[in-house]
C-alpha cells in the first residue's frame, strides 16, 4: 500500500513537477483553442457544401471526405503527416504537423455534426429568409446557421470535449502538451506519479465539461 | 358462492411527500361483480387501482386480492400479479412485438408455457376481443381500440381472479370507444369480477352491478347504479351525477 | 524536387511494400484482433452496468455514473499509460495486448452504458408497468420487454463510439504493442522510406471506412423502437 502510496500518489513529487505540468497543460489548452474553431468552421463550410450544393457529384465528393477522415486514426494521421512530409521535400515544425493533422481529423466530425444541424432546419426557415429578399449567403448566415448551432450545441461541445482529449496524441511527437510533460518528468524522477497526477489534471478540465454536457443533452430530450 | 370478497380494501391511505392522496379508502368487490369507481380528476382513482397491483406502494392500510396479502413483504408479488390482470388508460403494449406475441410474452416467461401451447391460449384470448386476424400485426399497425382490445387480451390470457382497469377508454377517440366496451360487456357476461376506473358514466350506470364515487381521496359514496345515478344521497355525489344526468336528459 | 515518380517512389514504393508486407499484416492481424476483442467486452459492460443501473439502488448508481464520468473525461492514452505503469505495480504485468485491451474496454463501456442507459430511460414508464402487471420478473421484464427497445435506440450512439474506440488501438504502438502502425513505424525507420507508414494508413482506412459507411446508413435507416 505504501508502495503504490509512494510510486503513484508521492506528494513531493506532485509539488516538483507541478509547475511543469502546468506549461503543459498551457500547451494543451492553446493547442485546442487552434484546433477548435479551425476544425469547427472547416466543418461548417463542409456541412454548408453537403446542403446547399445541388450537384450530386460535389455532395458525394464531400461526403467521401469526411468518410475517410472518420475511418482514418487520428496516431496514424499524425504519424504520416510529421514524418512523411520531409519526404515531400518541405520542412514542418511540430506544431503545424500536429494542428493539420488534428484540424483534418476533426473537421470531418464537426461536418457530421453540423450537416445534422443543417438538415434539422425546416426548410421554410430559408424559403421565408429568401423572400424578404435576403441572398442566399445572408440567408444561411443569419437565419439557418444560428439555428443549426443552437439545435446541435450538446454535439458541439461533446466534439470539442472530444478535441482536447485529442491533444495527448501530440505527445507521441514529443509536442510538450500535458501527457508529455507528464512522461517527460517521469523519466526524469523515475517514479510514475506524474503521470497520476496529469490525469488528476485532465479530470479537473474536463469532468465538470462533461457533467455540463450531460446536463445541456437532458434539456434537449426534454 | 363464497362470501368473501376477491379484492378487499381498508383505510387504503397513499401520501406522496407531504401531500395525501388517499385519505382511508374502503372498498370490496365480490366474485363476478363489475364495480366501477367514478369521480373528479384528481380524487385518487388511478392512485388507488394501482396500489391493488403494488404499482405504487401504498402509506398503510390493507389490500387483499385473492388471498394474498399485497402490502405483505413476504407475499410473492408475480405470483399475486398472475391473478390481478390490469388493462391500462395508455394501452403500453410492447412496440417491438406482434399482437399475440404481446399476449403469450407472460404466458411463457411468468406460466412457463411451452411455446405451442402459450401461443394456442394467445391466439384464444385474441378471438374473444375479436382480433384472431390481426395477430401478426404489430401494434403500431393497430388502431388504439384494437390496441387496447389487445391490452385486454393480454391481461385475460394469464386466467386473472380480477382485472382491474385505470380509466381503458379515456385515451380513445370516441367512436372506437364502443367495440373496447362491447368486450368488456362480454368479459362481464362469461363471469369476470372487474373493477374499473371510468369516466363513461352511461356504462357505469348500464352495465355496473356497484358503483363507487370518490373525491378527495376517499369514497364518498357507494351503492348499485341505479341508487348512485338514479338517487345520490351525499351533496358531492349529487352534483358530480347531475352533470351526467343533465346530458342525459337530452 | 521531383516530379510525380520521386513521389510515387518516396510513398508508394512496390519493393519496400512487397518486402514488409508480411510484418505490416501481422501486425494488422493484431489490430484486427484487438479492435475485435474490445468491441465485445466494452460493449457487453456497458450493457452490464446500465442494466444494473436500471436496478435504482443508489450507491451503485452513483459509483456507474462516476466510472462513466471519469473514463469519458480522460484522454484514452491517459487511461492506457495509467494502467500500463500502474497495474505492475498492484502485482499485474501485463502484456501490451492486455493492457490495450482493458483500458479501451474501459472507455468503451462508459459511452456504450451511457447510450444504452438513454435508450433505456427513453422508454415511457408505462412498458415496464405493463411487463410486471403480468407478473413478469424484474429480471424478465428487462430482458424481453425494456432492453430490447432500449438497445435498439441506443444502435446509432452506440455504432460511432465503437469506431471512435476501436480506433485507438493505435495507441496500442505507444506501449509497443506489435500492432499494425507500431510494424508501420518500424519498417519505416528501417527502410528510411515513409512507404509503409502510408500502407499502414491505407490499410486502417479499408478496414474502418466499411464501419463508417455501414454507420451512415444505420443512422438514416434505422427504425426507432
Amino acid at each position: 500500500m505504501e508502495n503504490l502510496i509512494h510510486n503513484f500518489f508521492n506528494v513531493q513529487v506532485y509539488a516538483d513537477v507541478f509547475p511543469h505540468l502546468l506549461r503543459g497543460l498551457w500547451t494543451t489548452v492553446w493547442l485546442s483553442a487552434i484546433v477548435i474553431p479551425l476544425g469547427a468552421l472547416a466543418g461548417l463550410g463542409l456541412a454548408v457544401t453537403i446542403t446547399q450544393v445541388q450537384s450530386r457529384a460535389v455532395r458525394w465528393a464531400v461526403i467521401g471526405y469526411i468518410d475517410f477522415f472518420r475511418a482514418f486514426p487520428p496516431l496514424v494521421l499524425l504519424i504520416l503527416v510529421y514524418f512523411g512530409w520531409p519526404f515531400l521535400g518541405v520542412e514542418l515544425d511540430k506544431l503545424t504537423a500536429v494542428v493539420i493533422a488534428f484540424v483534418l481529423n476533426n473537421a470531418s466530425y464537426y461536418a457530421e455534426v453540423f450537416r445534422a444541424g443543417l438538415e434539422g432546419v425546416a426548410k421554410g426557415q430559408m424559403e421565408a429568409a429568401r423572400s424578404t429578399g435576403l441572398v442566399r449567403w445572408q440567408a444561411l448566415l443569419y437565419i439557418v446557421i444560428p439555428q443549426a448551432v443552437r439545435n446541435v450545441l450538446p454535439d458541439l461541445v461533446g466534439n470539442s470535449i472530444e478535441v482536447v482529449k485529442l491533444t495527448t496524441i501530440a505527445s507521441v511527437v514529443a509536442l510538450p502538451e500535458l501527457l508529455r510533460a507528464a512522461r517527460d518528468a517521469q523519466a526524469l524522477v523515475y517514479n510514475p506519479s506524474p503521470i497520476v497526477l496529469a490525469a488528476i489534471m485532465y479530470l479537473v478540465l474536463l469532468w465538470p465539461l462533461t457533467r455540463w454536457l450531460g446536463r445541456l443533452e437532458h434539456k434537449r430530450i426534454r | 358462492m363464497e362470501a368473501n370478497p376477491i379484492l378487499s380494501i381498508s383505510e387504503l391511505r397513499k401520501q406522496y411527500g407531504q401531500t395525501e392522496v388517499l385519505c382511508g379508502v374502503n372498498l370490496s368487490v365480490k366474485r363476478g361483480e363489475l364495480v366501477c369507481v367514478i369521480g373528479p380528476s384528481g380524487s385518487g382513482k388511478s392512485t388507488m387501482l394501482r396500489c391493488c397491483n403494488l404499482l405504487e406502494m401504498p402509506t398503510s392500510g390493507t389490500i387483499l386480492a385473492n388471498g394474498h396479502d399485497v402490502m405483505d413483504p413476504k407475499t410473492d408479488i408475480n405470483r399475486m400479479r398472475q391473478d390481478v390482470g390490469m388493462v391500462f388508460q395508455q394501452f403500453n403494449l410492447y412496440p417491438h412485438l406482434t399482437a399475440v406475441e404481446n399476449v403469450s410474452l407472460a404466458l411463457c416467461k411468468v406460466q412457463k408455457r411451452k411455446p405451442a401451447e402459450a401461443r394456442q391460449l394467445a391466439m384464444a384470448s385474441l378471438e374473444r376481443v375479436g382480433l384472431g386476424h390481426k395477430a401478426e400485426a404489430m401494434p403500431s399497425q393497430l388502431s388504439g381500440g384494437q390496441q387496447q382490445r389487445v391490452g385486454i387480451a393480454r391481461a385475460i390470457a394469464l386466467q386473472p381472479q380480477i382485472i382491474l382497469f385505470d380509466e381503458p377508454t379515456s385515451a380513445l377517440d370516441p367512436e372506437l370507444v364502443d367495440d373496447v366496451l362491447a368486450v368488456m360487456r362480454e368479459l362481464r357476461e362469461s363471469g369476470m369480477t372487474m373493477l374499473v376506473v371510468t369516466h363513461e358514466m352511461a356504462f357505469a350506470h348500464a352495465v355496473a352491478d356497484h358503483v363507487v364515487f370518490m373525491d378527495g381521496g376517499v369514497v364518498i359514496e357507494h351503492g348499485t347504479a341505479k341508487q348512485i345515478f338514479e338517487n345520490p344521497q351525499q351533496t358531492r355525489t349529487k352534483s358530480f351525477v347531475s352533470r351526467y344526468s343533465s346530458r342525459l336528459a337530452h | 524536387m521531383d516530379g510525380n515518380s520521386g513521389f510515387f517512389y518516396t510513398f508508394f514504393n512496390l519493393e519496400i511494400a512487397a518486402q514488409y508486407a508480411p510484418a505490416l499484416g501481422a501486425g494488422a492481424l493484431i489490430t484486427l484482433g484487438t479492435g475485435a476483442a474490445v468491441v465485445v467486452t466494452g460493449t457487453l459492460l456497458g450493457l452490464l452496468l446500465a442494466i444494473l443501473r436500471a436496478l435504482d439502488v443508489r450507491p451503485l448508481t452513483m459509483a456507474i455514473v462516476a466510472f462513466a464520468d471519469i473514463l469519458r473525461s480522460l484522454p484514452p492514452l491517459v487511461i492506457l499509460i495509467v494502467l500500463y505503469f500502474g497495474l505492475p505495480e498492484i502485482g499485474l504485468p501485463l502484456s501490451a495486448f492486455l493492457v490495450t485491451w482493458i483500458s479501451l474496454s474501459l472507455a468503451l463501456a462508459a459511452y456504450a452504458e451511457e447510450s444504452i442507459w438513454a435508450g433505456i430511460s427513453s422508454l415511457p414508464a408505462g412498458q415496464m408497468e405493463a411487463a410486471r402487471s403480468t407478473g413478469l420478473a424484474w429480471w424478465s421484464a428487462m430482458r424481453w420487454v425494456i432492453l430490447p427497445q432500449a438497445v435498439r435506440r441506443a444502435v446509432p450512439t452506440l455504432t460511432n463510439r465503437i469506431i471512435s474506440i476501436t480506433k485507438n488501438t493505435a495507441l496500442g504502438s505507444v506501449v509497443s504493442l506489435n500492432e499494425l502502425l507500431n510494424a508501420a513505424q518500424g519498417a519505416s525507420s528501417m527502410s528510411g522510406n515513409p512507404t509503409p507508414l502510408m500502407m499502414a494508413a491505407m490499410s486502417y482506412v479499408i478496414i474502418f471506412l466499411p464501419l463508417v459507411v455501414f454507420s451512415r446508413w444505420l443512422e438514416k435507416n434505422w427504425v426507432r423502437g
